[in-house]
């Protein structure tokens, strides 16, 4: 208990000078960010909602690239998790796997578009690119975490039946991870619409570039119009996940 | 391979150590036999290593010392592929894939005769998969194979674990405390198919069980297991109570 306190204390301290530290306890500027916000609030209403057709193009284009990319890189990111599962490959394999995931997760997804841009031009194809390369990272890691909490009687008993590493993989890893796998895949998928709205500000196809254009020319009704918009998409993600949860996952009856 | 006694044998043990840390000995030189063909039960208190001892047994766990021979076949340091054929084994909490069907499920069963081609997209030969089916039928849950094992009760996912081992053609099945969950009634009629299983097949059963009842109903042959050592011999233990007194339960 005492330890806790103490604890406690030193975490309070260190977020308090971190706060001091970045001007949260500066009044005058906290007093100015809150009149401009009800200056740039009042800016955007009402929405100016004549962009639609031409956000709703970009804004398909980022449904387009956020599906292929998550799907390119859900693919990719199996076998390295596979790979990185300890219980099924020594160590070097699994280490350097657990690397390789690692070092794409270290890069974010906005600066993997800027270098795929740099590769194949501007467009969506980068932006597809980007994602599907964050998509690996993230999955790779999470979903060999997953399989190697594999319950280990059921890796013994059908060990014992003389399986293969593949079988394994097959019939074992993939089906008693099937319901997390596919909640992981939908998080992630959910994800990447939102985050990808953002990749049309380096070029990379998509929403961004609407976004930037209508913030550079202060014309803030359109970019609310723009923010609702994403608003529906997610929410109609939210509930289409939920669907496919219902239809697909285990539960009691 | 023959006992003492001039009983063909089926598993024979010697000497073997096994500890999960260092000089902790679970087991402390257990040697056993196996008659061929008959269906031998483990008792003992809980935590004196049945446990660590059917592993041993089944080639999953290797010990520090001693070995294991299944038919004249050395299994202790074998890959498990290589020793399928000899011996099958059920867990206690009988490690089936919960998302997969019952028929899939003794379907697992076959890997070890199986390449990595289509079986890894589902497709088993037909004819595994008939004997799969007549494998359910055996335990009597014909009509739940394409249940997912999700949705079936205890005394099913048992049938299905036992399914999966016969498919498995092994000719000594070791199974752990498999029964102890279910009721009295239940857990006498999955023995006793099992008995039947063992004697239409010529299979050799090892079993770990506690209760008393069950193992004076249906053991051929009783070792008793007493501070990580086996009681020597084909002796009997001594039963205290009737098995009739319990089944009435």
């Amino acid at each position: 208990m005492k330890s806790n306190l103490v604890v406690t204390l030193i975490v309070a301290v260190l977020l308090g000078l971190v706060l001091n530290e970045v001007g949260f306890f500066d009044s005058g500027r906290l007093i100015r960010g809150l009149r401009n916000l009800g200056i740039l609030t009042s800016d955007m209403i009402p929405p100016d909602f004549t962009v639609l057709p031409v956000a709703s193009r970009a804004l398909w284009e980022t449904i387009l690239m956020s599906f292929a990319g998550t799907m390119l890189g859900f693919l990719a990111s199996l076998p390295i998790s596979i790979i990185a599962t300890r219980n099924l490959f020594s160590p070097p394999f699994s280490r350097f796997a657990r690397f390789v995931a690692a070092a794409i997760r270290t890069i974010p997804v906005l600066l993997w578009a800027i270098i795929f841009v740099i590769l194949f031009g501007l467009g969506p194809l980068a932006g597809t690119f980007g994602i599907a390369a964050y998509t690996v990272g993230y999955l790779a890691k999470i979903y060999a975490d997953l399989f190697e909490g594999t319950d280990p009687e059921i890796l013994e008993a059908v060990g014992s039946t003389g399986a293969s590493k593949l079988h394994l993989v097959r019939f074992v890893f993939l089906p008693e991870g099937a319901n997390a796998i596919l909640t992981q895949l939908l998080f992630m998928l959910e994800y990447n619409i939102r985050a990808s709205s953002i990749l049309g500000f380096v070029g990379a196809g998509g929403l961004g570039f609407v976004m930037q254009v209508y913030l550079q020319t202060l014309e803030y009704r359109r970019l609310a119009s723009v923010l609702l918009l994403i608003l529906v998409v997610v929410l109609a993600m939210d509930s289409l996940s939920a669907l496919i949860r219902k239809r697909f996952l285990l539960t009691a009856q | 391979m023959n006992g003492t006694d001039g009983h063909e044998l089926a598993l024979r043990a010697d000497g073997l150590w096994f500890a999960y840390r260092e000089a902790d000995w679970v087991l402390n030189d257990v040697c056993l036999s196996v008659p061929r063909g008959k269906i031998t039960i483990i008792m003992g208190p809980s935590g004196t290593g049945k446990t660590t001892l059917l592993k041993i047994l089944a080639g999953i766990l290797t010990p520090a010392r001693g070995q294991v021979e299944i038919f004249d076949h050395r299994i202790t340091n074998e890959p498990q592929r290589a020793i399928s054929s000899l011996i099958g084994y059920v867990p206690q909490q009988l490690g089936l894939v919960r998302n997969l069907t019952a028929l899939e499920n003794v379907l697992m069963g076959a890997l070890g005769r199986c390449g990595n081609g289509k079986v890894l997209f589902g497709l088993f030969p037909g004819h595994e998969v008939e004997k799969a089916k007549a494998a359910l039928e055996l335990m009597g849950i014909g009509h739940k194979a394409d249940e997912k094992v999700f949705h079936l009760s205890g005394g099913e996912r048992q049938r299905v674990a036992i399914a999966r081992t016969l498919l498995q053609h092994p000719r000594v099945v070791i199974a752990d405390e498999f029964v102890s969950d279910l009721d009295m009634s239940l857990a006498i009629e999955i023995l006793g198919r099992i008995r039947r299983a063992a004697e239409q097949e010529q299979l050799t059963f090892v079993m770990s069980m506690h209760r008393q009842g069950l193992v004076r109903e249906f053991a051929e042959n009783v070792l008793t297991m007493r501070e990580g050592k086996v009681v020597p011999g084909f002796r009997p233990v001594i039963l205290q109570e009737p098995a009739s007194a319990e089944m009435k339960r």
